[in-house]
């Protein structure tokens, strides 16, 4: 015999119908990990909530022109971690203070205000962590203009703690998830090389090593697992983007579904459909050694 | 030629044969008769490279199959074709489907080929149509006529057949001998493991061989038929 068998897709040429089903199943849980898997990375876990709830407050000396206030507030907007920096007048701060306590109106007496010019800074939620928003308040703090920076020391490592240990249980579900795709598919690839077993074993009697069988129904697991994961990450991100047009209120807590495009998204997704390669040839070796037909 | 040499074997806790010779021609229809459980499956195991003999040695063109390099076994088991005594084994599959199997142990069949020359080994071996029949369904006469035909499929230039004949059945002896021994002429060889011999070939094939348990008859070719001579 001349030439050596081609053993690409071996396992499709040898039995289409269970592998079609698998297929589609492993179709439909790659979807729904790759809208996890994009909701997780648009959202940082629950960083996006924090960020979107958490303030740092600069409150400003009285006698602070307001132009001098707003090139203060660009300045703070400049730095790194600063998603953004507003300023708000004596006057708006106060109509934000009765609005928060009505009825304390007489409070301001003779027309006096006593309520000074803020900057509202907020931080990035990629970047809201504690040696960042000490940078931002140790910056702050060192503006003369400045009286005094809010930054809620006291409870914020607490806050950011909780937000991490969020964050790192909705990563562990989706591992773990991750982890049920590894395990269900060595199982069916087991099975299959069991149900193949007559077949491997024609082949290997009539000189295809089994070594090449193995190498090849890994190799071809890894390429239909990649794309897989990229078709269902892609269908995933589909889905995502019109959840988020729907819902306009879930940005708050996913994020904005222009993000999805962006080549940090899209970098992930590769890797993501890289690692279900990886994780589907390693199923398929392992099927295979623990069906591994017999040789007399 | 396929020699061998010394063979032994043990199995189920005894010598079953020791010291055997056998030495079989290219382009021949070889014959080997024995009694149940004389170690015939065994022998053709051995000889295609699959079992390796507890003593003595197979050698292929004067390559050892189990001493010599593992790529030239390989290449030995890729040109046979093996008909199997008929297991259920492979009651899963449809006739096509061990066509198909067939063609991907080969390599370099096209699809439509493949198609065309199923059809065509099918008619042959008396099957017509037969394959989207599953093997499950079929007798053990049409099993071994499938097997046979999805082995020629591959066209190997060594065919082994476990009790292929005996289980065709008697009318398809004809067939069989006319079969061997045109693969014969084409420069294949053919090795026959079987219980006993059809009385008309043995009487064709002359005075076997005696090798321990076993008798080695060689079918003669058409050419020395016609002029009367025994193998």
């Amino acid at each position: 015999m001349s030439e050596r068998p081609s053993l690409w897709w071996i396992d499709w040429r040898l039995s289409r119908g269970p592998l079609v089903q698998e297929t589609i199943g492993r179709f439909l849980f790659f979807c729904l990990l790759g809208f996890a898997l994009l909701s997780l990375l648009l959202s940082g876990g629950v960083s996006r909530i924090l960020a979107d709830r958490y303030a740092i407050t600069a409150m400003l000396r009285a006698e602070v022109p307001s132009s001098e206030a707003e090139g203060l507030a660009r300045k703070a907007a400049a730095l790194p971690p600063v998603r953004s920096a507003t300023y708000r007048d004596p006057e708006a701060a106060w109509e934000e203070f009765l609005r928060a306590y009505p009825g304390l109106g007489p409070v301001r007496g003779a027309g006096e205000n006593p309520l000074p010019g803020y900057i509202e800074i907020r931080i990035r939620p990629d970047r809201l962590t504690g040696a960042d928003v000490d940078l931002v308040v140790s910056s702050l703090r060192s503006v003369p203009l400045i009286e005094h920076v809010l930054a809620g020391e006291v409870w914020l490592p607490r806050l950011l703690r909780a937000g991490r240990l969020a964050s790192r249980a909705c990563w562990g579900i989706f591992g773990a998830f991750l982890a049920c795709f590894f395990l269900v598919g060595r199982l069916q690839e087991r099975a299959r090389a069991v149900a193949l077993a007559g077949d491997f074993s024609f082949l290997a009697e009539r000189g295809v090593p089994s070594g090449r069988l193995a190498f090849f129904r890994a190799a071809g697991a890894a390429v239909s697992g990649f794309l897989l994961a990229a078709a269902g990450t892609a269908a995933g991100g589909g889905a995502l983007f019109l959840f988020l047009r729907m819902f306009p209120f879930l940005e708050g807590v996913v994020g904005p579904p222009s993000d999805l495009l962006l080549p940090r998204t899209v970098a992930a997704a590769a890797l993501f459909s890289c690692g279900a390669a990886l994780l589907s040839a390693a199923a398929s070796v392992l099927g295979w050694r623990a069906a591994r037909p017999g040789r007399k | 030629m396929i020699e061998g040499f010394r063979l032994g074997v043990f199995s189920r806790g005894t010598t079953l044969w020791d010291g055997l010779d056998f030495a079989f021609g290219d382009a021949a229809a070889w014959f080997v008769t024995g009694p149940p459980s004389s170690g015939k499956t065994l022998l053709l195991s051995i000889l295609r490279g699959e079992r390796r003999p507890d003593a003595g040695d197979v050698v292929v063109s004067g390559e050892s199959l189990y001493r010599g390099n593992a790529a030239l076994a390989r290449a030995w088991r890729a040109s046979c074709g093996h008909v199997p005594e008929q297991t259920i084994a492979d009651a899963r599959l449809t006739v096509g489907d061990l066509f198909r199997r067939s063609a991907l142990a080969g390599g370099g069949v096209r699809e439509s080929e493949r198609k065309y020359r199923t059809d065509r080994l099918l008619e042959m071996v008396g099957l017509p149509g037969a394959s989207g029949w599953r093997v499950a369904e079929l007798s053990i006469s049409e099993r071994g006529r499938a097997c046979l035909a999805a082995e020629l499929l591959r066209g190997p230039k060594v065919l082994f057949c476990d009790c292929l004949v005996a289980g065709a059945g008697v009318l398809f002896w004809e067939m069989l001998w006319g079969l061997f021994r045109a693969l014969a002429r084409e420069g294949n060889t053919v090795i026959l493991a079987e219980r006993r011999i059809p009385e008309r070939w043995a009487l064709a094939a002359g005075n076997p061989e005696p090798v321990g348990p076993f008798r080695v008859y060689r079918l003669p070719d058409p050419a020395a038929e016609v002029k009367g001579e025994p193998g």
